[in-house]
Order: C-alpha cells, then sequence, then structure tokens
C-alpha cells in the first residue's frame, strides 16, 4: 500500500468521523433537519446521474421515480399498514417497472426529443396523480395530497421523534449511493454507458447492446430515486403531488447534478450539498426582502457554474484532492471527469 | 387559442431551428413580454394591440442580449459535443432567474388588461365569437405570415436558414453566425411579444403564466416538426382544437393527459413531425 493510497483511506475516514459526528454539535431540530435534507439532494442527485449522467441523457422527469416510490409506499402503509421498510422495495420495484415501460419506447430519441418526452410524461404524470382520489382499495388525495399515517416513535415504521435517526439513515443512503456509483462507473455497463455517452452508433457498431445498457442504468436510478422519494414522504410526513412530482423535483436533481459535475461519483454529492446549503441560507436570509429574490439568486449560481465552469464545481476540488495526493492534474483517479 | 399556441411555437421552433437549442426559457420570455407590455398599457392607457410596436422591439433587443451573453459563451463551449445538454440547462435555469425577477419587481398579482375589446363579442355568419380571441387569431395568422414570407424572401431571412441547415457551411460561405444566431434569437423573443400582446386583453398574466403554455409549445413544435414553421402554426391549431374539443367531452384535466399522449405518439411513430424534415434524430 503506497502513500496515496494512504493519504486516500485517510480522507474518507476523515469526511467519515465528520460525517458521523455532525448530530453531536448540532442539536437544532432546524439545523439538522436543513443538513439532512442536503444529503437527501445530494442522494437524489447521485440516483439521477447514475444513468442520466453516466450515459449522457437528458432525462428531466426523474420526479415521477420519488413520486411512485413515495405514494406506492405510503398507500401501501396507510392502507395496508406494511412496514414502509418492505414497502420502499415494493416501491422500488414499480418505479423500475415504470423506468422500463417508459424506456422502451423513448430510449431511440435523441438529444433534446429524449428531454422533451420525459418533460412530457413527467406533467402528464402529475396531473394523473393531482387527479385521482382513489386507486382501487387505496386512498391517493388527488391534488389535497396524501398525509402519512403518524405512529409515534415507531422505528419498524421508518418513523422516528428526533431528527437525527433520518440524519443517519440519509447519510448512509448517501454512502450506498456512491458506493454504488463507484462500481458502476468501473463495471462492464459504466464503460459501456460512457461510449454510448461519447456516441452511440459508434457504440452499437462495437456491439454494445445500447437499449439494454440503457434500460439497465435506468432501472438502477429509478431505483434509487424511489427509495428518495420514500425517505422524503417519511420525513416531511406529508406528500404533495406538485412538490414530490412537480417539474422543481425534476429539475432540481439536475442542477443539483449538473453543478456538481454530472458523470462523475462524486460530483453529484458535492453539488447537492453545497449548492441546497447556498439555497437553504439565501432562503434564510434573503426571502424576507422580497418575494423570489432567493431562486433569483439560485437561478444566478446555476447560470454562472453552467456558464464558467461546465464540468461543474468537482473541478476545482479535484485540482485541490490531486494536489493533497501529491500527484500531477492530470494524473489517473477514479473521481476524475472522464 | 390554437392560433397563439402557434405563434408562440414559432418562436421555439425558429430557435431551434436554427441554432439546436430547446429553449426553455421561452414561456418565461412570454411572461416577462406580457408584464412589460401589461404595465406599458397601465400607465400609457393605450390600445393593447398598439404596444406590440412598443414591447416588440424591447423584447427583440431583450432576446438578442440574452443570446450574446448567456447562450453564446456556453454554445461556443460546447461546439463539439453533439447534444448540447448544458445549454438546455442553461435555458431553465435563466427560466428560474426571470420568472423570480418578475416575482420580485411585479409582485405574484394576476393581472389583465381589461379593456373595452375584453367583453366585446363579434357576430361571424350566426356563431358569437369573443372580440379578443377573433382579433388574436387574425394577427396571428398575419404576424406568421409576414414571417414566413420574411424567412423566403429577405436577405437575413436567407441567412436564417443557411445556419439553421448547415451551421458551418454557412460560415464558410461568409455568414456571421454568432450574430446571426443572436438575431434568431432576437426574433424569436419578438415573435412571442406579439402572441403575449394579444393574450393580454383575455388572459390573466402571473409569473408563473409561461409554464402554461411552454410545455404546450414544446408539444406543438413536435407534432409540426422541429424548425418547421407552417408545421408549428398548423401544430398549434391541432392542439388548440383537441383542448377545445377535448373539453366539451371530459374534464379539463382529462383533455390535458390527452394532449400529452398525443404528444408521445407523435414521438414514438414520427419524430419528424408533420412537415419535419428527414434529418435523423
Amino acid at each position: 500500500m503506497d502513500i496515496v493510497q494512504k493519504k486516500k483511506i485517510g480522507l474518507i475516514v476523515i469526511i467519515l468521523a465528520i460525517a458521523l459526528s455532525i448530530p453531536l454539535f448540532v442539536t437544532k431540530p432546524y439545523y439538522i433537519h436543513v443538513i439532512t435534507m442536503c444529503l437527501l439532494w445530494a442522494y437524489l442527485a447521485s440516483s439521477w446521474n447514475l444513468f442520466c449522467g453516466f450515459a449522457g441523457q437528458l432525462s428531466l422527469g426523474h420526479g415521477i421515480f420519488t413520486a411512485v416510490g413515495a405514494y406506492v409506499t405510503i398507500m401501501l402503509f396507510n392502507d395496508f399498514n406494511i412496514s414502509p421498510w418492505i414497502g420502499m422495495f415494493a416501491g422500488g420495484a414499480a418505479a423500475v417497472l415504470l423506468s422500463t415501460l417508459i424506456g422502451y419506447p423513448t430510449f431511440k430519441l435523441r438529444g433534446a426529443y429524449y428531454a422533451l418526452a420525459t418533460v412530457a410524461i413527467g406533467s402528464g404524470v402529475m396531473v394523473l396523480i393531482e387527479n385521482t382520489m382513489t386507486l382501487g382499495p387505496f386512498h391517493v388525495g388527488g391534488a389535497e395530497g396524501l398525509i402519512v399515517r403518524l405512529m409515534g416513535n415507531a422505528p419498524a415504521y421508518l418513523q422516528f421523534m428526533s431528527k437525527v435517526p433520518y440524519y443517519y439513515l440519509a447519510l448512509a443512503m448517501l454512502v450506498i449511493v456512491v458506493v454504488f456509483s463507484y462500481w458502476l462507473k468501473n463495471s462492464r455497463l459504466g464503460f459501456y454507458l460512457s461510449a454510448l455517452k461519447e456516441d452511440e452508433d459508434a457504440a452499437a457498431a462495437l456491439g454494445i447492446n445500447v437499449r439494454n445498457a440503457k434500460l439497465v442504468a435506468a432501472a438502477y436510478s429509478a431505483f434509487f430515486t424511489a427509495i428518495g422519494g420514500v425517505f422524503y414522504a417519511m420525513l416531511i410526513r406529508y406528500l404533495e403531488p406538485m412538490a414530490i412530482a412537480g417539474p422543481m423535483m425534476s429539475n432540481e436533481m439536475v442542477f443539483l447534478a449538473v453543478v456538481g459535475g454530472s458523470g462523475t461519483v462524486f460530483g453529484p454529492v458535492v453539488g447537492g450539498i453545497t449548492l441546497h446549503a447556498i439555497s437553504e441560507v439565501i432562503q434564510f436570509y434573503f426571502s424576507d426582502m422580497a418575494q423570489g429574490l432567493h431562486l433569483f439568486i439560485y437561478g444566478l449560481i446555476v447560470v454562472f457554474v453552467i456558464m464558467f465552469k461546465p464540468q461543474g464545481i468537482i473541478d476545482i476540488l479535484q485540482k485541490y484532492y490531486n494536489r493533497f495526493l501529491g500527484i500531477s492534474d492530470r494524473g489517473e483517479d477514479e473521481s476524475s471527469v472522464s | 387559442m390554437g392560433a397563439i399556441y402557434g405563434l408562440i411555437a414559432l418562436g421555439l421552433t425558429l430557435i431551434f431551428g436554427i441554432m439546436r437549442i430547446i429553449n426553455f426559457a421561452h414561456g418565461a420570455l412570454l411572461m416577462l413580454s406580457m408584464m412589460v407590455g401589461y404595465w406599458i398599457w397601465k400607465f400609457s392607457g393605450v390600445n393593447p394591440y398598439l404596444m406590440i410596436i412598443v414591447v416588440a422591439p424591447i423584447m427583440f433587443c431583450f432576446g438578442y442580449f440574452v443570446q450574446r451573453v448567456f447562450i453564446k459563451p456556453v454554445l461556443d463551449a460546447q461546439k463539439d459535443v453533439r447534444e448540447p445538454i448544458a445549454v438546455l440547462l442553461l435555458t431553465a435555469a435563466l427560466a428560474i432567474v426571470f420568472e423570480n425577477l418578475a416575482l420580485m419587481v411585479f409582485g405574484a398579482d394576476y393581472v389583465m388588461a381589461k379593456t373595452t375589446v375584453t367583453d366585446a363579442t363579434i357576430a361571424l355568419g350566426g356563431i358569437t365569437v369573443s372580440a379578443a380571441r377573433f382579433y388574436a387569431l387574425i394577427l396571428a395568422l398575419v404576424i406568421a405570415y409576414a414571417f414566413y414570407l420574411f424567412l423566403q424572401h429577405t436577405e437575413l431571412g436567407r441567412r436564417l436558414r443557411a445556419c439553421g441547415q448547415d451551421r458551418n457551411t454557412a460560415l464558410l460561405m461568409g455568414i456571421d453566425g454568432p450574430k446571426t444566431f443572436a438575431i434568431a434569437f432576437g426574433i424569436g423573443t419578438a415573435l412571442l411579444t406579439v402572441a403575449a400582446i394579444v393574450l393580454l386583453p383575455f388572459y390573466y398574466v402571473h409569473p408563473t403564466v409561461g409554464n402554461v403554455f411552454m410545455t404546450k409549445a414544446f408539444i406543438v413544435v413536435v407534432l409540426g416538426g422541429l424548425g418547421s414553421v407552417p408545421g408549428a402554426l398548423l401544430g398549434g391549431i391541432i392542439i388548440g382544437l383537441i383542448e377545445s374539443i377535448g373539453a366539451q367531452y371530459m374534464t379539463a384535466t382529462l383533455t390535458t393527459v390527452v394532449v400529452y399522449l398525443v404528444f408521445l405518439l407523435i414521438l414514438f411513430v414520427k419524430p419528424s413531425g408533420l412537415f419535419g424534415s428527414r434529418l435523423e434524430w
């Protein structure tokens, strides 16, 4: 084990130690909530990135997967008393099914057409949810939204009175999705995806089954996104179609991932945490001054990052990271933008 | 209504056809035009339709500026990328900026330019139609036809079309690409202004009004064929008809779902749209 590897492991241990000890220092529930939301958004951006970042597809309709995951889980919980711990896998499975159903026809569309199709599907699903009061034995709630049945402090039902368990849960989810991203990027499928990102026809000519590669990656992405939706539902305890399936949900994931650096393992994490933290801070300080000011600033930040740092802020961090490891800027590294 | 969809889609299709950018800020720009138009009307009290002369040049300059300052650098940086996703995201982020700028400056109220036109009706061979909507239809058709003639028969129109057909060849022929793009963006925005102004007398303005029209404009553009001028207009009228006929038989929300379904069907069956070129997508 050389020095570079030791430094890498050291860095991971330090970051994890800081992350694990945050609830010891931060005790106000509001701050814990904000930090948890940062982690959740980092998680969602990473889930989006699993397919869209690695394969270079612009999906602007990922909100349907958070919605399907959350709604299926919560409906099973509210009406059949099935614990969200189990229900979330049903929600994830439903999202995978949906993603495959959507994927079959849409994956032959290229670039802008694919993006437009996802916009249309996303809006369509949101309208459908808003106008469905009941579905068979389930209560859906339509535009009123769906309230998660309160159980008190019930870990078996994924409900806690304190915010701290949610924080650790979000952290665990984030670690899982990052490890998964790392594995995916260096797997055979990951190589397929980066090949078809560069040139779909060339990838197909080399014998890659482009559609299958996309379907599998999209299924992973949908599953993780759906689990994120379940977590969101359990944290907020209220499902509003506009918030969980609306364009803001779908677009936010994309912004965070792109600002951080799409197609990289750590980019969406960095983007999710920093950008969401910034947006919370400006919302806290500026929302009283003028309506919409915080979103205005937020939009400007996204615009400027896309204009001046199209590789994402991970690109800046990469330089410091390389210097820390003592390797040259263009050195071999798994999190580098490839 | 359909003709207005067409007019909005016309600007979108122009921008796409020439720059290969899907402009997600289109709805926000429509809203800005409506806002600017409304406030000029409010303070001057002139006939709303006359305001096209004032607002259209303002919005043309604004569109030109947006393209020059924000979109061009990103477009240049992504010259070699086949599908400029960053530009799409940039326009989506710009949409957020514009919407919230409007929210800050103009507030969240629903406003409408109520004039004598608003409630007037016109009898056309036994059918009574709302005057504002009738004028909107006429203006939309006239402007669209004028725009079509402009594209076909003027030097600038030829230049725009040349850039749309083959950017590199057009550059080799001595066309100033970036300038043409900026003009195209400006014209697209100015066309929007016309739609915005004819909407003013009978449609409420608020900071998120753009979203209502933007998704539909996308659908219309794809239906008509991305980059096609007659396609945009016809597509707009088709979508308008589906909506108003559908509204007779089912709830408004179901109609929306039907419109989305029609859109997806077209994407899958004939992505090039009704008038689309045979380019591979």
